[in-house]
């Protein structure tokens, strides 16, 4: 009776939407009308856990309609009252369940497990994204801060570049301009000299004369020991992981193998190195069967694992090649040892030492993003 | 967690939305029940700045309300020196589990466009702002001007 007529003492709550709604005519004919998702998922959409509606409870006297889950966590969470309009609801009994309307819900979205799994996608997708816009932020701040550092370290790098550069002999003078070329921190306090800290007055002079003119010394040897020097420690921390290669001779070989894929425009692994194999330019123009060979099977694209080393490469090199030359060369040539260099600036050649990794030969001579290069010339033993 | 995946809906979708008056939205991965973002106001005297809020959500969210504190300090009837905020849309009395964080961003950003001195939090500025509207707006804008963030440029 109340329900046809409200009475004065009742107050209904309407919104303006009800306030103002019609009867819709019933459509007789094949008219179609079309719905937004948007405003179809807001007539669906639970606004609790603001999911679709499920297992649909609607309140006897409001009409609000909530998951049935979702109204008894909020009737057990101390609040008797309709979450949408707070208008009272004393217990489940102020609830009736709505099959009609998850009949509804199934005409519209007749595979719900697949639109939850499409909603899911999406959220993380979006949520992704944003972590990944703030995560580039964070890297642009890292990056900031390192070239704030960069200076000091680079200028040490400088240094041992252009002793072991020193190797090459007499093109020293274009490596040292190469290798200045490399480490683009360094030119910025003018010359690099200026940029040694030295104590007191003698400044610039003692490195100076070190660097411009070579030593008289057989430039090969100070560039061994220098080299033996620093590789000593290397090899101390790459113990491990060559004992634990060794320990299965099985899964080396089939890491060599996994050498020669190439793998381009895939996304780089952080521990995964590109580089580019060439023949050595000048120390590979002997005219005899096994030079015309290697220059034949030249340049070789490798993706390998950082932690392999300048040893690991050369062998490969020579298993490789003596696999794919077989046929055309004599026994004499079977056992191939190579020596390999790195070209950190054109016509610049540093020669490396066998336990160097590639993630040092990387991070020392190579610091753009693109696939190192690097070449090798057949060594006589 | 109920209140984690209804929160991560409405910070995609407020983030969607484009929302001109409350932007910067940082939300730590670890931890959705904390929000910040920068309140841009349109009215002056406060539309000099931007002002830093932080939304705390309670575990048992949505079935009870987010808390609203600033972080810059702002001259207005309405928010107090430690940067409490009198909203009645999150106050225990009036929350619904239906009300949505844009809604809540949206009263808030209302509010502090438009003071409201009948119920103040600091009742000398209430006063101030009613008495002498004149003064109160140099204070404010002096006040906006020392202190507040500046404002995002597009």
């Amino acid at each position: 009776m109340s329900s046809t007529e409200p009475s004065q003492n009742k107050t209904w709550e309407l919104s303006l939407y009800e306030l103002h709604r019609t009867p819709q005519e019933v459509i007789t004919d094949a008219t179609e009308i079309a719905v937004s998702p948007r405003s179809l998922h807001s007539e669906l959409m639970c606004p609790i856990c603001l999911d679709m509606l499920k297992k649909t409870m609607t309140t006897k006297e409001c009409l609000h309609r909530f998951c049935n889950d979702c109204i008894i966590t909020a009737l057990r969470s101390g609040n008797k009252e309709c979450p949408t309009c707070r208008k009272k609801l004393v217990s489940k009994r102020s609830l009736r369940p709505d099959p009609n309307f998850d009949l509804l819900i199934s005409k519209i979205y007749p595979s719900r497990d697949e639109y939850e799994a499409h909603q899911e996608r999406l959220l993380t997708k979006l949520s992704m994204s944003h972590s990944q816009a703030s995560l580039v932020n964070s890297i642009t701040e890292g990056i900031k801060l390192q070239s704030q550092n960069r200076p000091q370290r680079s200028r040490k790098n400088h240094e041992d570049n252009s002793n072991t550069s020193n190797s090459n002999g007499n093109n020293t003078e274009n490596a040292q301009n190469g290798s200045t070329g490399t480490v683009p921190a360094a030119p910025k306090d003018g010359t690099s000299t200026t940029g040694i800290p030295t104590p007191s007055g003698q400044s610039t002079s003692n490195p100076a004369s070190v660097r411009s003119t070579p030593s008289p010394v057989p430039s090969n040897i100070s560039s061994v020991s220098k080299n033996t020097s620093t590789t000593k420690r290397a090899k101390s921390i790459l113990t491990s992981e060559r004992s634990e290669e060794s320990e299965s001779s099985d899964g080396r070989t089939e890491g060599e193998n996994s050498m020669d894929t190439e793998g381009e425009g895939e996304p780089l692994n952080p521990n995964e190195i590109e580089l580019v194999f060439k023949p050595h330019p000048t120390e590979m123009t002997g005219d005899n069967q096994l030079m015309r060979a290697l220059r034949d099977s030249s340049v070789r694209y490798l993706k390998t694992t950082a932690n392999a080393s300048v040893d690991h490469l050369s062998k490969y090199l020579a298993m490789r090649l003596t696999l794919d030359l077989d046929a055309e060369l004599p026994e004499a040539y079977r056992l191939l040892n190579f020596c390999i260099y790195v070209a950190p600036a054109p016509g610049q050649f540093v020669p490396l030492a066998g336990s160097q990794t590639l993630r040092q030969i990387n991070d020392k001579f190579w610091k753009v993003n693109k696939p190192l290069e690097m070449y090798y010339s057949w060594k006589k033993t | 967690m109920a209140a984690t995946r209804r929160l991560q809906k409405e910070l995609n979708d407020i983030r969607q939305s484009g929302l001109k008056s409350f932007r910067d939205i940082q939300v730590d991965e670890s931890n959705i029940l904390t929000w910040q973002g920068l309140i841009v106001p349109d009215n002056p005297p406060y539309n000099k700045g931007a002002f830093r809020i932080e939304i705390n959500f309670p575990a048992e969210y949505p079935f009870k309300p987010p808390k609203i504190s600033f972080k810059t300090k702002i001259y207005h009837p309405n928010i107090d020196e430690k940067g409490q905020v009198c909203l009645p849309i999150i106050s225990a009395e009036n929350w619904k589990p239906a009300t949505k964080t844009d809604q809540v961003i949206q009263a808030l950003v209302a509010l502090v466009n438009d003071p409201e001195p009948e119920h103040p939090l600091r009742a000398e500025l209430a006063e101030e702002f009613l008495k002498d509207r004149k003064k109160f707006s140099k204070n404010a804008e002096e006040f906006t001007k020392k202190h507040s963030e500046k404002r995002p440029t597009d």
